[in-house]
């Protein structure tokens, strides 16, 4: 009889250890503290002052029992709903590793025409499909600005698209606190009021400080208003070593903790317990090229560490993965994509965005999105790891069979499924959905297509014939009246 | 053996600040004409430096460093010449737009635009179109170029190129665009005189504004 046997359930990676981890935070509060960070904004820096931070100017130097006490206090667990059920999806927390796409990007790549190409409603619109389609894609971001309306309501115009076309968890950008506050709004009358939002929330609000150190006025805002409404709140630096950050990959993790924890001390002084995730973009200033980096190895290494300091913090991280520099969907859109998800994956970061990002973060491609939906099925499979017991040891067909003797192949499901894998049924290996096997023949008598062909073809199939759960019409034309009757407001006026 | 106009163009590329200085003191000692040891020696170095980075086997810092290296010498042998001789491509403003806190793609192209051999004024982030007019009055630059990370804040560009028509300016400056929502097409519709997509085609694209490409 085994006792006490100490086993791996999955497969997971770290990169810090518990010392290493205490040094990064005790430096991010040491430069939180000496160096300080600045507030574009009277109100919050008025919440910081009345909090016991020392204002200097519109430099905020937060004492460290601030952010101890904001450790604390923020909620930590955060659950993400089905916007049509309130059905609770995703559990940020521990080790459960999302994956869905990322916003903003001003360009999109036409699945047809291959033209890049400005963002409109229709590119979100068929984003959203894809994304709502894919099995291994847990939420939605945008994936393009919308620009064919007027770009001080492109907020309005993304979210409507995206809950009109997915029933899974989204994460609204806005471009200032006034859109979040609509987005916020059309999200409660989906929702059925503020209570039911605040209980099962199907969005998660997001605001990005400027690196180094900087909260904008629109950043500021939007978190301590998402902390007001306690709707849970991504505060989420871009980091570039060697442009925004020191060079040394350290200084970059300080640097962005930094930033994510002034944030997290904001919200948690504008209203204690608001649930709080932290995040980041931590890459380089690519030296030659000097683009911010979408697919450079230190990325997928920075934020594996910045998971482990958020494992060890209890508080959920905001990651990035299936990301590429490259401007068409290539050989390297494929090895950058694969290797961030992959680690990603193992790091346990919580809930991991930019996946279909190509040309470093400015046009999004929904080619990759299919082909990354792929990918994670196999970094899912990975993770998963290899169940050591009696029965999967397997010692008697082992005998049965004998040297020379014939094995029965894996189970196959009948339709591949990804749920088998938790609880884990390791008796069934991935089944492949793009990715191609067969013998040359085969794939010739299939067209000999590359797996960027094939994956072309599945996003116009899905553009063209998947449907989703559909919001309810007297909801839906709710949503378009408010977002007609929108108003933009000029940044700085 | 005595010091050359080429050794001190090498000690410039190789990003050699001391060296550089050294280099340059020597040269004014040995009577070498002070605007040679500027626009041969110590720029000569630095458009080699360009050019290297533009092919890919130079990177941001060795450019960094080079121009570090530049400017020792320079702020030697400066005091030397007549302002008016100082050679210069011309001045260009740069700046962030209106409500656009985000100044590390606006810095990168003045550090090009230092390396080519532009006078830059830095305008700073934030900065409203009054302001730029104001600035453009008072400074004269031969080109402005502003920067913007949000689709939203980039339309500040156009305001300031109307308030630079509104105000009768507009003839007398060129307007230069970059930033991540930026595209040509943009510059077209709001009338910019140029866009680009980095900081080393932006300084290509100063040049070539004020004939020197």
């Amino acid at each position: 009889m085994r006792t006490n046997l100490l086993a791996n359930t999955g497969v997971k990676m770290n990169v810090f250890s518990e010392d290493q981890i205490r040094e990064l935070i005790f430096a991010a509060e040491e430069a939180m503290w000496l160096t300080g960070t600045e507030y574009h904004d009277e109100e919050s820096l008025e919440i910081l002052r009345k909090a016991g931070c020392t204002i200097d100017g519109i430099i905020a130097h937060i004492p460290p029992h601030i952010t101890e006490r904001a450790l604390q206090t923020c909620q930590k667990h955060i659950v993400l709903c089905n916007s049509r059920t309130g059905e609770r999806e995703l559990f940020l927390e521990g080790g459960n590793a999302y994956f869905g796409s990322g916003p903003c990007t001003p360009f999109t790549r036409n699945p047809y025409t291959e033209e890049r190409h400005r963002a409109t409603r229709q590119s979100v619109c068929w984003a959203t499909k894809v994304l709502d389609a894919l099995p291994n894609i847990d939420y939605a971001m945008s994936l393009g600005i919308v620009q064919d309306v007027p770009l001080l309501l492109s907020d309005r115009h993304e979210f409507e698209q995206m809950v009109l076309n997915t029933d899974k968890p989204i994460i609204t950008v806005c471009n200032d606190q006034y859109g979040q506050e609509d987005n916020i709004k059309m999200a409660e009358v989906i929702a059925g009021g503020e209570e039911e939002l605040r209980n099962h929330p199907f969005i998660c609000l997001y605001a990005e400080p400027i690196s180094p150190g900087v909260h904008c006025r629109e950043a500021a805002q939007k978190m301590v208003y998402g902390a007001r409404k306690m709707l849970p709140t991504i505060y989420t630096p871009c980091i570039m070593a060697g442009g925004t950050a020191p060079a040394t990959l350290a200084g970059v993790m300080v640097q962005g903790l930094c930033e994510s924890l002034s944030g997290l001390v904001l919200g948690q002084c504008a209203r204690e317990g608001s649930p709080f995730i932290m995040g980041g973009v931590y890459t380089v200033l690519d030296m030659g090229s000097t683009i911010f980096s979408y697919g450079a190895p230190e990325l997928d290494l920075m934020l594996a560490g910045l998971a482990d300091v958020a494992h060890y913090l209890k508080v959920p991280m905001f990651g990035t993965a299936g990301c590429t520099d490259t401007c068409v969907i290539d050989e390297q859109a494929g090895v950058e994509a694969a290797l961030s998800m992959a680690m990603t994956n193992m790091s346990g970061a919580n809930l991991n965005h930019d996946t279909g990002y190509a040309e470093y973060g400015t046009t999004s491609n929904l080619d990759l999105v299919v082909i990354a939906d792929e990918v994670l099925g196999m970094a899912r499979r990975i993770t998963a790891g290899i169940e050591v017991n009696a029965k999967t040891l397997d010692l008697e067909e082992i005998e049965d069979e004998g040297p020379g003797g014939r094995f029965e192949p894996a189970e196959i499901p009948e339709e591949p499924d990804d749920s088998v894998f938790e609880p884990k049924n390791s008796r069934v290996d991935y089944q492949t959905r793009l990715v191609e096997r067969g013998a040359r023949e085969i794939w010739e008598s299939k067209g000999g297509k590359t797996l960027k062909q094939v994956a072309n073809e599945k996003v116009r199939d899905i553009i063209e014939n998947h449907e989703c759960e559909p919001l309810e019409p007297a909801l839906a034309a709710k949503i378009r009246d408010m977002v007609e009757n929108a108003v933009g407001h000029m940044p700085g006026e | 053996m005595a010091a050359t106009i080429e050794d001190l163009a090498q000690a410039v590329f190789d990003g050699d600040s001391r060296k550089a200085k050294k280099l340059s003191q020597k040269l004014l000692d040995a009577g070498e004409a002070p605007l040679d040891i500027i626009n041969q020696g110590l720029m000569g170095g630095m458009s080699e430096v360009g050019v290297q980075f533009k092919a890919g086997t130079m990177f941001v810092p060795d450019v960094m460093a080079a121009a570090e290296a530049m400017s020792a010498g320079v702020e030697l042998v400066k005091p030397l010449i007549a302002h008016e001789d100082i050679q210069s491509l011309g001045t260009v403003y740069m700046c962030t737009v209106k409500a656009d806190l985000h100044d590390i793609g606006k810095n990168l192209v003045i550090m090009m635009l230092e390396g080519a051999g532009f006078n830059v004024i830095n305008g700073g982030v934030d900065v409203a179109p009054e302001k730029i007019v104001e600035d453009v009055k008072e400074l004269h630059p031969d080109i402005i170029g502003m920067s913007a990370l949000l689709t939203t804040t980039m339309l500040h560009m156009k305001d300031t190129i109307e308030l630079l028509k509104e105000e009768g300016l507009r003839d007398q400056v060129k307007v230069i665009i970059g930033g991540a929502p930026v595209s040509q097409d943009f510059a077209d519709e709001i009338a910019a005189d140029g866009y680009s997509p980095d900081a080393v085609s932006a300084a290509d694209l100063a040049k070539s504004l004020v004939g020197a490409a």
